[in-house]
């Protein structure tokens, strides 16, 4: 029984070898998807020559893993993902700040004026419509939050649920400014859409899929998701912005407090902010809008131009989180 | 039984092994997550547990828990009884179709769910015209009952075919029916039995992760309301207080269980087998069979759905082959990472449930359960927590005195890449299966049989050798092709341990689930899905 | 010469609150001694001998073997082996390798293994079987397959519980000889329990009667049989009749009136002064003569068996069996046959009443 045990263990041990950091290594917890993150380390470690590796996490994994390391992070930066991840985090003190000096063309309200994080994306919230199956009731590609709370849209509209998914968050709060910022306003509005909403899913973008999939005739998505799953097959989804105004969600970038490799950190910031590598998106499908002013959107990207957006308090929106979250599922989830 | 004293070292180096084993990987941890949730500042958090949300959350808890156990509990007898009563063809091609589910990738078969059987369904709504809502309590029973109940089915067959089918001739000789057989006879004699895979299909029923999120619906449970509690509001100590609360049902059936089993221990194996099975060949087999083939092609149908989901363009809208996500996920190298640090933990866990189990059932039988407990801890906390756990515990080296004691085990940079870590939690999250299904057969094993062994001599661990493993080899192989199953396919505390030298194929699932990719996260889970079969025919041959 | 094996007090209760199951059981086999627990189902037979062999633990009292306590030693290194009621074979091994299996422990050359292994299955008479699995074996060679697998290792005691209970009565017998055969020619110390009298008396060197836990009487089958320390024992161990008579002592012997004779009869050591006594005789001692006249009694019923006929007497101090061996056709008696009833007076033991 002993020898079989040592075996494994042997094996282990062996394989450390074969692992390991060095110095001049960075880690990114990168909160968007997989492809995007893989192009963003490996175009870094071309141009800057530090090596990088990235671990793909949500941004409640990545403040959870960061906060129990206590102080002995083993990520140097953090990148992707919404901007309330980052208000938390810096609130309970994990991030080193860093004024990057090309946040110089980035507006100032896309970013922490401490230099805590910094935007890097830009996705605006949209409604992913299926022509067919709104169709069928009788409903036209929907234009405005106020048509969502239409009765014969029961159980056909796709959402997130704002405690997991970023998108659901920006909707929520997309209400809360459109409500002036009263969070009663906010709660009220999805209260009143509950009955609409066939799940509130735990991803951002399931709301896509499902109304590819014709499960619902509406998802309520940021416009980049839409237009991946367009581009993923589903043709015939249509994307509208609501004429009340939109919210918005900024990806941030970050310095971790206490990284191993501050230097390293914070040459992957400069990069992430920079023109070159906020054009890489679309290559691999990811069409939210690029934060850095030197960078012209992609065709397919939305055109703030033609959307009016809400007057979005991004750290504002990031400490009510937790509380505005907690009030949602007492209130509406466990109340149904 | 035999509890003798002296001369029981190996019983000793094997309960300080275990022992060693729990509390490294799964009590630790959990303490560490837990003294979060026992601290002055969690206090106000505890007095909301009896709000109206919590105690609902608490209800749908316990109310999937069961019906998953008592669903998935049924199959499996179902499974196990037409397997080894009845005379009906094709028994062979059921027994396989059975074991898929054995590898459930977290999103594939909820999504396949969805895409068959959802409001627009192709077979709900393409086939029947149903517009059937399948998210909340009715769509998590199936998945979830689908998903476990492959453990409860090949425990029972083990137990099924170790029935000394003489009792079942005297049942008959004495007049009874084969109804009456199976009922007064066939199970209570499974009691024991059917008592391990229920606890198990609770326990994990309500430890599940994926298939709440993307099946949930409106129906929130503990474990997903751990985890919104993590990712959402960046809360662990809520988390750490769900969870707590999720252990108490977990507990509590544990007890139950262990009272109700120990109280009448039934044993049947005694080492003088005589008689013969006799088939059911009348018409009374059709009804079983006919359900036992729905069931079966309601899991091709949606283990196909993977498959074809993997080599079209978009299953369900456009149809076209393609072997562009099967590339994506063939060239990742999360597959090499993922199998090999599951070989690794595989053996392990299985030995180590199997070593527990003999441990509990036939050394440590005077109230010292809390081996047994602990083992089964492993999945009875939610993933997430434990995935915290294992941070707070193992991230930072553990010094005494300025000495460097333990290297940090998780995370990057920390030893072997933060493998040991992702390997221990492998472990733990499968021990469970093996424990409980040799628990089960132990508890059938006439304790004469082994003491026979003794008598003649053999220490402790020449008996467990020679004599028991033998004995209760049907129960080893479920444990460890459950075992590698799981690892493979384990998810929720993963993706707290993974680091860029570890990629896991789960968590690429997440991802690619995440983006949108359903090819590619379908392509990922067919070829997790081949791997792990082959591996089970490997296992098989191993220890066969 | 080794297997002197000693019982001191032993005691076992499973829980607090019962009575014990074993209760202050003492005895002592000699080396080569074959020793047979008897006693009813449930009377704590083979608890007592799982004690012995290290399957459980008595709450107090020990077991020395050759002088040494055994306290300490675990079941495996106790050098005994035991044949289980339900043989316990190991189902997955075939005959050879179950007789073989506990040889492998020792560290036998594989010649000296196979070599003893063909001494038991010869013994045994298994050979040709070697190659078979438990379930393909029948009751008996089952039955001899666990003996050869316990006799192979040589232990220096032997422990049977119940072994042949399930065999049919032709193969018991024959069994009974085989084991005794076995264990004389090999000397090993036997303890060997049963709840058959039968079994008991044609095996054993001496009988240990065991009554709810206690020890009722130690003695060889003859003791045991003719002078019972007890009505249990009387009682249990082959059939006699009791007929309650006054007695009085004189000299260690009892003075009783029975069937309307004054007798001297042999008397338990515990019978003291004047008192009622229950008389034993047993029924092959008990005469019966028709007479034409009015007898002591008549008879009531007639049992035929072959070899021996029983009369139920009825008399004026009770129904009393009697046992004619070969009977004659034409000496049968007939229900309602008037006849004189009597024994002669050193067949029968005065007993104190319970
Ligand atoms: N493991 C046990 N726990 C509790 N009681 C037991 C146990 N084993 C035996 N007993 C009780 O002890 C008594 C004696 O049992 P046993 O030694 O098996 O009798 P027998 O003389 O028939 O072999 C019985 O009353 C039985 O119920
Ligand atoms: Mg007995």
């Amino acid at each position: 029984m002993k020898r079989t045990l040592a075996i494994p263990i042997a094996l282990t041990l062996a394989s450390a070898a074969c692992y390991g950091g060095g110095k001049d290594r960075i880690t990114i917890a990168c909160g968007a998807h997989e492809q995007w993150c893989a192009t963003m380390t490996r175009r870094f470690t071309e141009q800057t020559g530090i090596e990088a590796g990235f671990v793909r996490l949500s941004s409640g994994e990545a403040m959870a893993r960061i906060k129990a390391a206590r102080g002995k992070p083993e990520f140097d930066a953090w990148h992707g993902g919404p901007a309330d991840g980052y208000e938390a985090a810096k609130k309970e003190g994990l991030l080193e700040p860093y004024l990057s000096p090309a946040a110089a063309r980035i507006k100032p309200e896309w970013r922490d004026p401490g230099g805590a994080w910094t935007g890097v994306y830009l996705g605006v919230l949209g409604f992913c419509n299926n022509p067919d199956v709104l169709a069928e009731t009788g409903l036209e590609p929907v234009t405005s939050w106020r048509a969502l709370l239409d009765e014969r849209l029961r159980k056909n509209v796709g959402v997130a649920h704002p405690a997991t998914s970023g998108t659901g968050y920006t909707v929520l709060w997309t209400q809360v400014a459109l409500g002036g910022g009263s969070q009663d306003a906010g709660l009220d509005y999805l209260r009143r859409l509950h009955p609409n909403v066939l799940q509130f899913n735990k991803s951002g973008n399931a709301a896509a899929q499902q109304a590819g999939r014709g499960e619902v005739g509406v998802g309520i998505v940021f416009s980049h998701d839409c237009v991946a799953q367009q581009q993923q097959g589903y043709a015939k989804l249509r994307v509208t912005f609501p004429e009340e105004g939109t919210g918005y969600e900024i990806g941030g970038v970050a310095v971790i407090k206490g990284a191993r490799n501050p230097q390293g950190a914070r040459a992957y910031v400069d990069w992430a902010l920079s023109a070159e590598s906020q054009r890489l998106g679309p290559t691999v499908g990811f069409y939210a809008l690029p934060t850095n002013a030197g960078v012209t959107p992609d065709s397919k990207a939305a055109d703030l131009s033609k959307i009016t957006l809400v007057d979005y308090d991004v750290p504002g929106a990031g400490q009510a989180k937790p509380g505005l979250v907690r009030r949602f599922e007492d209130e509406i989830m466990a109340a149904s | 039984m035999s509890r003798d004293r002296g001369g029981r070292l190996p019983v000793r180096v094997a309960i300080g092994a275990a022992s060693a084993l729990v509390l490294a990987g799964t009590v630790y941890p959990l303490a560490s997550v837990l003294a979060e949730a026992a601290t002055p500042a969690a206090l106000p958090r505890y007095a909301r547990l009896t709000s109206a949300s919590d105690l609902g959350i608490l209800r749908n808890t316990l109310v999937l828990g069961f019906l998953v156990a008592t669903a998935g509990t049924a199959l499996g007898l179902l499974f196990a009884f037409v397997q080894t009563r009845l005379d009906v063809p094709g028994k062979r091609l059921l027994h396989w179709i059975a074991l898929i589910p054995m590898v459930s990738p977290p999103f594939a078969v909820a999504t396949a769910t969805v895409v068959l059987y959802g409001r627009r369904g192709l077979i709900t709504h393409g086939l029947f015209g149903l517009d059937y809502d399948i998210y909340g309590l009715d769509g998590l029973v199936l998945v979830l009952s689908l998903s476990f109940f492959p453990v409860a089915y090949l425990g029972l067959l083990g137990m099924m075919r170790a029935l000394d089918p003489a009792m079942e001739e005297a049942a008959m000789n004495l007049g009874a029916s084969r109804r009456r057989v199976f009922r007064t006879l066939i199970l209570p004699l499974l009691a024991p039995g059917l008592a391990a895979p229920f606890l198990l299909l609770f326990v994990e029923a309500i430890a599940d992760l994926a298939n709440p999120l993307v099946l949930g619906g409106d129906y929130v449970v503990l474990a997903s309301r751990a985890y919104l509690a993590v990712t959402g509001e960046y809360d662990t100590t809520s988390a750490a207080v769900y969870s707590l609360v999720l252990l108490v049902p977990a507990i509590g059936l544990y007890l139950a269980q262990r009272h109700w089993v120990g109280r009448k221990v039934r044993v049947t194996v005694t080492g003088r087998p005589a008689g013969r099975v006799h088939l059911v060949s009348g018409w009374a087999r059709w009804p079983f069979y006919g359900l036992a083939v729905l069931v079966a092609l309601v899991i091709v149908s949606l283990y196909g759905t993977v498959l074809a989901g993997s080599v079209t363009e978009v299953f369900g809208v456009d149809f076209t082959l393609t072997l562009d996500h099967l590339r994506v996920a063939l060239g990742s190298e999360a597959i090499a990472d993922t199998t090999v640090l599951a070989a690794v933990a595989t053996p392990i866990a299985g030995l180590a449930g199997l070593v527990m189990a003999w441990l509990a059932v036939r050394h440590l039988r005077a109230g010292s359960g809390w081996l047994d407990f602990a083992g089964t801890l492993g999945i009875a906390v939610p993933g997430t927590v434990l995935g915290i756990g294992y941070v707070l515990a193992y991230r930072s080296d553990l010094e005494i005195g300025g000495v460097t004691v333990l290297p940090g085990l998780v995370g990057g940079g920390a030893v072997a890449g933060g493998s040991l870590a992702i390997v221990l939690a492998f472990v733990v999250r499968s021990v469970p299966a093996g424990l409980r299904t040799a628990t089960g057969s132990l508890a059938q094993l006439h304790p004469s049989i082994e003491e026979a062994s003794t008598g003649l001599g053999a220490r402790p661990f020449q008996t467990f050798r020679r004599i028991t493993l033998p004995l209760i080899r049907p129960a080893l192989l479920t444990g460890l092709s459950y075992s590698f199953a799981r690892c493979m396919t384990s998810m929720s505390t993963i993706v707290f341990l993974v680091t860029p030298d570890t990629k896991i194929i789960t968590a690429q699932v997440l991802s690619a689930a995440g983006m949108g990719y359903y090819g590619v996260a379908f392509a990922y889970c067919t070829v997790l899905t081949v791997i792990v079969l082959a591996s089970l025919a490997a296992i098989r041959k191993v220890v066969a | 010469m080794t297997g002197l094996l000693r019982l001191e007090n032993l005691t076992k209760s499973f829980t607090w609150d019962a009575p014990p199951v074993v209760d202050d059981v003492s005895l002592e086999a000699a080396p080569g001694e074959f020793i047979t627990l008897l006693g009813p189902s449930g009377c704590g037979k083979t608890t007592t001998l799982r004690i012995v062999a290290g399957f459980e633990t008595a709450t107090s009292g020990r077991v020395l073997l050759d002088g040494v306590p055994l306290d300490d030693v675990p079941a495996q290194r106790r050098s005994m082996a035991m044949v289980f009621q339900n043989y316990a074979l190991f189902p997955h091994l075939s005959v050879f390798d179950n007789v073989a299996y506990g040889l492998r422990l020792r560290d036998r050359t594989r010649a000296e293994l196979t070599e003893a292994v063909r001494i038991a299955l010869t013994s045994m008479n298994l050979v040709g079987l070697e190659g078979r699995h438990p379930h393909e074996l029948s009751g008996g060679q089952q039955q001899r397959v666990a003996l050869a697998r316990a006799m192979v290792v040589q232990p220096h005691v032997l422990l049977f519980d119940e072994p042949l209970s399930n065999l049919d009565a032709k193969l018991r017998g024959a069994m009974r000889a085989e084991i005794r055969r076995v264990q004389n020619l090999l000397g090993i110390t036997s303890l060997y329990v049963t709840h058959d009298q039968d079994e008991a008396m044609a095996m054993s060197d001496r009988i240990v009667v065991l009554d709810r836990g206690r020890v009722e009487q130690i003695g060889t089958p003859a003791e045991i049989y003719l002078r019972p320390a007890s009505v249990f024992v009387a009682d249990f161990i082959g059939r006699a009749n009791f007929l309650e008579v006054p007695a009085s002592m004189t000299g260690g012997q009892a003075i009783v009136t029975v069937l309307g004779r004054r007798q001297i009869v042999a008397a338990h050591p515990l019978l003291t002064g004047d008192s009622t006594a229950l008389l034993m005789i047993r029924p092959e001692s008990v005469r019966v003569t028709p007479t034409a006249v009015e007898g002591n009694g008549s008879v009531l019923g007639v049992t035929f068996h072959g070899a021996s006929v029983d009369y139920q007497v009825e008399t004026a101090g009770g129904t009393l069996t009697c046992t004619v061996a070969g009977p004659h056709p034409g000496e049968l008696l007939a229900e309602g046959t008037n006849v004189n009833v009597s024994f002669a007076a050193d067949r029968a033991y005065a007993l104190p009443r319970r």
